[in-house]
């Protein structure tokens, strides 16, 4: 069997607060792993850290053996940080310069004003996209270091002796040289980094939720969140959302290949909907369901999109016993398709039935890991969830 | 039994109502016949604007102050194209609607990661900088002299004169538009759209990119609305930059309010029903009391919230219709 998950001291801080604190944690092929903990001990936000919901302090994410979270060193980040600053400085300057260089003596003309702001909430946009590790920054960046490195250089050369003036009586001059000077190298600096190395590999870029999903992670929550005005068939199908690929030309030509799509949509749906037991309510609206038929409901959706691994946070919370059983015959069964579950659970019964491995959550520290029988004799989960004075007595 | 069927069915309603507004020029009206036709066509325009505006607050969830701004766009875009260059209908309808496209596009893809209000904020200060724009550039809106003369659209070389004719124009445009939205509704755009308006975590946790899809919505919503401008401006045959003011805005979407934000059924009937009451009350109330119409108007919203808060068809009914209607088909 070989690792799908793995989870390298990952850690997670809300301002001085430190939810999740170096956790590690691996999950094999086709197995069922628990995660339990008292309340507040960090297992939901766990969660959201592996679906991108958080972005993690520090610490990694691999999935399949590809970096999904990439090791970002405390240094590096910072240096990305400094330097996405700088960049946006040189935007503040950049501006005025612009509009000097193309309307020179005016102090100020609305075109000019607004392209300004433009441009400068979109480097600030970049400077947040930068910090956070998304692609598309990046990308942007990119675009935006070529036409800073064009106006150095043409700065530098042509407005060395008079140029025109910024308002009325400063001369451009005093602004552009020392800009280019700064943002010349800096932008050459920026770009060979982007180009000679793998980007992904030096900068280490996040993935969205979305990318998650794709990717082959799919999740439920907590707090049960369906499309509650939607019919229990559209819910599934918009689970099935990564699995089509038709665009608005097609959809609105209505082309073979989207009507074909659509109906393999509406099939798969179904399908699922069987699988859980709800194809009898596919036609109702999902908030009309009882709560049982609900969670189940958001299992099926987040089957839908194929997941290689399934997040269950708390699936059998509010049910009654019987409705529990049933629960544990469904995730049995997701495991005999080859789809490794991780659960979060409260339900002692059902999480002990289910585990093939547990981990001990407390206070967003990881306090043990192991098989079911030897988590339950282990005295220091017994001490987290019934407290010290208790574990004391029994001894 | 096929009857029985027929009934159920929305598009059978849609067809007779269609029918009945294509014979609607030839009935015996008399004399007023060419105002309530001029009537009927602006009612038509509004549901179309609204159908478009429906896009992004109906569908995706987003409040959308600022929608008048991109009819503007289309309407100067319309006027402007018409005048200087003489193109015909069929070209500038494209354009217009590629041109507000092309601005939803530009405002939404920054802004779309506001939410909600601050969002409904920034798409208002866009309505207003459109207006700002088109009064100050003179040399390309003429500015607060408006645009006159405005060449009159041809069909085979016919120009368009009679109001019937007009007519049957929008309402050939609101078929288009209709078609256009009904198949967004029902695929996978829309249902990604839904899923953003419902809840926007579980979405993206079901693989919908927001922005992408925010942006989309956004861009569609735009060009219909220029559309809509750009047949207001070929019809009017001349626009002025107050004719593009916030209160527009707060007009249309009032109209899907009133029907029910997000069902498409409700959008076109708020349009029916608001429009040509304001005209309505315009002939009944007394000639001193003619501007409390708008007390008028707002005292049935205020009636509406408080007994219908949902509209006139709400969305969640129109949802429970279509899945009894796929029920049917699937089991037939």
């Amino acid at each position: 069997m070989n690792t799908i998950l793995k989870i390298i001291r990952l850690s997670k801080s809300f301002g001085g607060l430190s939810a999740l604190r170096e956790i590690t944690l691996e999950a094999k092929q086709g197995q069922i792993v628990g995660i339990i903990g008292p309340n507040g001990a960090g297992k939901t936000t766990l969660f959201n850290c592996l679906t991108s919901l958080y972005y993690s302090t520090a610490g990694q994410i691999e999935f399949q053996e590809r970096p999904i979270v990439p090791e970002v060193a405390e240094t590096k980040r910072r240096l990305i940080k400094r330097c996405a600053i700088l960049f946006f400085v040189l935007g503040l300057i950049w501006v005025p310069l612009f509009w000097s260089s193309f309307v020179p003596h005016t102090f100020f003309k609305v075109e000019v004003v607004l392209l300004g702001i433009f441009i400068l909430s979109i480097r600030l946009l970049l400077v947040r996209g930068l910090v956070r590790f998304q692609i598309w920054a990046w990308g942007l960046m990119f675009v935006f270091l070529i036409s800073d490195l064009w106006f150095a250089i043409w700065w530098l050369t042509h407005l060395l002796s008079s140029g025109p003036m910024i308002g009325t009586g400063i001369p451009l001059c005093y602004f552009a040289v020392p800009w280019g000077i700064i943002a010349g190298p800096f932008s050459i600096y920026l770009i060979l980094q982007l180009v000679l190395r793998k980007v992904r590999q030096l900068y280490g870029f996040r993935l969205g939720p979305d990318a998650i999903c794709r990717l082959g992670m799919a999740r439920t929550f907590q707090n049960i969140r369906l499309f509650f005005n939607l019919s229990v068939l559209d819910n599934v199908k918009i689970g099935f959302h990564v699995q089509i690929r038709s665009g608005v030309l097609g959809i609105l030509l209505k082309t073979r290949s989207q009507r074909d799509e659509e109906e393999l949509t509406e099939k798969e749906a179904l399908k699922y909907l069987r699988f859980v037991g709800l194809d009898g309510r596919a036609f109702d609206l999902a908030g009309a369901l009882a709560y049982g038929e609900q969670r189940r409901l958001e299992i099926a959706r987040a089957l839908a999109s194929k997941p290689k691994i399934l997040l269950l946070d708390e699936p059998a919370a509010g049910m009654n016993a019987q409705e529990s059983s049933e629960l544990i015959r469904l995730i049995l069964k997701i495991r005999e398709k080859g789809i490794t579950v991780l659960i979060i659970e409260h339900d002692m019964k059902v999480i002990m039935n289910l585990a093939d491995n547990i981990y001990v959550l407390d206070y967003g520290v990881l306090i043990a890991d192991g098989k079911p029988d030897e988590i339950r004799t282990n005295p220091k989960v017994i001490e987290a969830y019934l407290g010290g004075g208790t574990a004391h007595a029994e001894t | 039994m096929r009857w029985q069927l027929y009934k159920k069915d929305p598009r059978f309603i849609f067809l007779s109502l269609i029918f009945l507004a294509v014979l609607l020029p030839w009935l015996p009206l008399g004399a007023s016949s060419n105002y309530i036709l001029r009537i009927l066509t602006t009612a038509v325009l509004y549901m179309i604007l609204a159908l478009g505006l429906n896009i992004v607050p109906g569908f995706t969830g987003l409040l959308d102050l600022g929608y008048v701004g991109f009819y503007g766009i289309g309407a100067y875009t319309s006027g402007l194209l018409s005048i200087h260059y003489d193109l015909s209908l069929w070209v500038i309808l494209p354009l217009a609607a590629l041109n507000g496209a092309l601005w939803g596009t530009l405002l939404g893809a920054p802004t779309l990661r506001l939410t909600g209000d601050y969002f409904a904020i920034v798409t208002f200060g866009f309505s207003e900088l459109v207006v700002l724009l088109l009064r100050n550039e003179l040399w390309l809106t003429r500015g607060p002299m408006g645009l006159p003369g405005i060449p009159p659209p041809s069909i085979f070389g016919h120009p368009l004169t009679h109001d019937w004719e007009f007519f049957y124009l929008i309402l050939l445009l609101l078929m288009i538009v209709l078609l256009v939205v009904t198949r967004l509704q029902d695929s996978r755009l829309g249902r990604a759209w839904f899923a953003i308006r419902e809840d926007e975590i579980a979405a993206q946790c079901c693989g919908v990119n927001l922005i992408r899809y925010k942006v989309t919505a956004f861009a569609i919503s735009a060009s219909i609305g220029a559309m809509g401008g750009a047949f207001y401006a070929k019809w009017f045959k001349f626009i002025h930059p107050d004719m593009f003011k916030f209160w527009e805005s707060i007009l249309i979407l009032c109209l899907i309010v009133f029907g029910g934000m997000g069902s498409i059924a409700g959008t076109m009937l708020g349009a029916l029903i608001l429009i040509p009451l304001s005209e309505v009350l315009r002939a009944v109330l007394p000639q001193g009391l003619f501007n409390a119409r708008y007390l008028i108007y707002g005292l049935v919203l205020v009636l509406m919230m408080r007994w219908r808060p949902e509209g006139l068809v709400p969305f969640e009914r129109a949802q429970a219709k279509k899945a009894k209607l796929a029920r049917e088909r699937l089991e037939i």
